[in-house]
């Protein structure tokens, strides 16, 4: 808890910090970090109820596509917002649709609305097809750090989520889904509900992470957007960090975002080689992440 | 309290339960006996909700809930202990009976289901294990936890599904004095058992099963009398 505002406060204050020529450089690097570990803290909450989803590449694009497309008319945090909802709407399409798979046969399903997702907004002409979307800048462009900021506001946010989640009721019943549904609804819980709130708020975040990276970028394409490298990326930034924690996926994200960019400065595409080890031993050493080294017992508030 | 009408489960060619008629009174521990594959479980699961039936009908407090999810049954007073404690490996004793304070009435707040808790724990024995891993308890342990996981709903009926099943007999002698405290707390139990001591020793009403159907009811002696019941047990003397 202490280390999240620390993280954010120094998030905060970063483009004062005299960084010399690599200034624009790191600056964007970090707002990228920003997004995918709010990225990866949305996918957590929805893993919390015992979910893993291979769609949070999609809520992604969804909610970047949908706000680049009412940014203009609506202003960019009514988009942005728009994009969140639009996500989360999917999501509980999906999720009605999969309440009855578990495991694998969930995870298959959610890849598959991915590349369904992908599919649609290649063909279709309002999102510019496979040619892809020009995109306005934050506020018109009247504010340079406008998207910088904007990311600070979203990581915040799913920290915030994330924390509060972690000491509400709500934690209980989801950890109580994951460790044994069938028993969890005979003590009471309402394992619907909470699957589909879970699924909501997490795409709701995810959304709301991709509308920024499309003020970021400027320029959208259903390969980017809709990519599932993406969700794989929250997932793996998850279980490295910490599964079912806040610390965990926010400080995965951004040691993995940076240790990913460095290598690739460093190595070029060999950076996927190191990258990979560095995975492999991490799940071989640290079964709990990086939050594991700091172990403490329960569902925990790490 | 507790009124079955009629109830029937069929897998494929197979009949769990064929038009089973049951009453629980107010106050009363029931027992439910029956060799294996007599469809005792599958009463349960239909009772708490985790079956449909294919017909009947099943009261509780005198409303229908033949077609309630389980957690709706759990919310009206209608808790359940498994056969197989499965309790939630990754949460301590103290988050797993939290769940069931938390959940087993809605809108419980956290201040209000850690006192259920506190209570809880005290009677079950599991005080000095509030803060054990539930996948790191013995089976004694686990067996409590199932049970004291079921009081944190706060029922007004009990379902126990051998929940003795495994102990050794001084163990056993001890959870037949833990469901006498709950009964005398006011908690109605309808349990399934094979070990006949604890049957005598706890039910004031004995139900037999066999292939699904209720062969016959009445108090331990009555039944143990009954000719049905023997050949159930010992097969057809012909």
């Amino acid at each position: 808890m202490i280390l999240a505002g620390l993280l954010l406060l120094l998030a905060l204050v970063l483009p004062g910090l005299p960084l010399g020529e690599w200034r624009a450089f790191l600056l964007d690097t970090a707002q990228f970090a920003f997004l995918i570990s709010a990225l990866a803290l949305a996918w957590d909450l929805l893993a919390r109820t015992g979910q893993l989803s291979l769609a949070h590449g999609a809520f992604f694009g969804l909610g970047a596509y949908a706000a680049a497309l009412t940014a203009p008319p609506m202003g960019t945090l009514l988009a942005l917002l728009i994009g969140g909802i639009v996500a989360a709407s999917f999501s509980l399409l999906l999720g009605l649709a999969t309440l009855r798979l578990h495991g694998m046969y969930f995870a298959i399903a959610t890849l598959a609305f991915s590349e369904v997702m992908r599919t649609l907004v290649l063909k279709a002409t309002f999102t510019g097809g496979a040619i892809g979307l020009p995109v306005q800048p934050a506020f018109g462009g009247a504010l340079p750090l406008g998207s910088y900021y904007l990311a600070v506001a979203v990581l915040a946010l799913a920290t915030g989520v994330s924390l509060l989640l972690g000491k509400s009721r709500l934690h209980y019943a989801m950890a109580a889904t994951r460790q044994g549904e069938a028993v969890a609804r005979v003590l009471g819980v309402p394992v619907v509900r909470v699957k589909l709130l879970a699924f909501m708020i997490s795409a709701f975040l995810a959304g709301l992470a991709g509308g920024v990276y499309a003020m970021k970028t400027l320029f959208l394409s259903p390969y980017d957007a809709f990519g599932l490298g993406r969700a794989v990326e929250a997932l793996v930034i998850s279980i490295f960090g910490g599964l079912y924690t806040t610390t965990g996926p926010l400080l995965g994200g951004l040691i993995i975002v940076s240790l990913e960019t460095w290598l690739r400065l460093r190595i070029g595409e060999g950076y996927l080689v190191v990258y990979g080890v560095i995975l492999v031993l991490s799940i071989l050493f640290l079964p709990k992440g990086l939050v594991g080294l700091f172990h403490r017992k329960g569902v925990g508030h790490a | 309290m507790l009124s079955v009408q009629g109830l029937s489960k069929r897998f494929g060619g197979v009949v769990a339960a064929s038009k089973v008629h049951l009453q629980v009174k107010p106050g009363e521990i029931l027992a439910v006996i029956g060799p294996n594959g007599a469809g005792k479980s599958t009463l349960l699961n239909l009772l708490s909700g985790l079956l449909r039936p294919d017909e009947g009908r099943i009261e509780f407090l005198g409303k229908e809930i033949t077609q309630a999810p389980p957690e709706v049954r759990t919310w009206k007073g209608l808790g359940r202990a498994f056969q197989i404690v499965q309790p939630f490996p990754e949460m301590t004793v103290w988050e797993n009976l939290l769940v069931g304070a938390l959940y087993g009435k809605p809108n419980t707040s956290l201040r209000v289901a850690e006192q259920v808790v506190k209570e809880v724990i005290g009677l079950t024995g599991l005080l000095s294990k509030a803060q054990t891993l539930a996948g790191e308890l013995t089976l004694l342990e686990d067996k409590r936890l199932e049970l004291a996981r079921a009081l944190c709903t706060r029922p007004r009926l009990l379902l126990l599904d051998e929940v003795m099943a495994g102990l050794r007999p001084a163990e056993a002698l001890e959870a037949v004095e833990l469901v006498r405290r709950i009964r005398d707390s006011g908690v109605t139990v309808l349990f399934i058992e094979h070990l006949m001591p604890v049957v005598q020793a706890l039910a004031d009403r004995v139900v037999v099963m066999d292939y699904g159907q209720v062969i016959a009811e009445g108090t331990y002696h009555e039944v143990a009398a009954n000719p049905k019941v023997r050949e159930a047990y010992l097969g057809r003397a012909s």
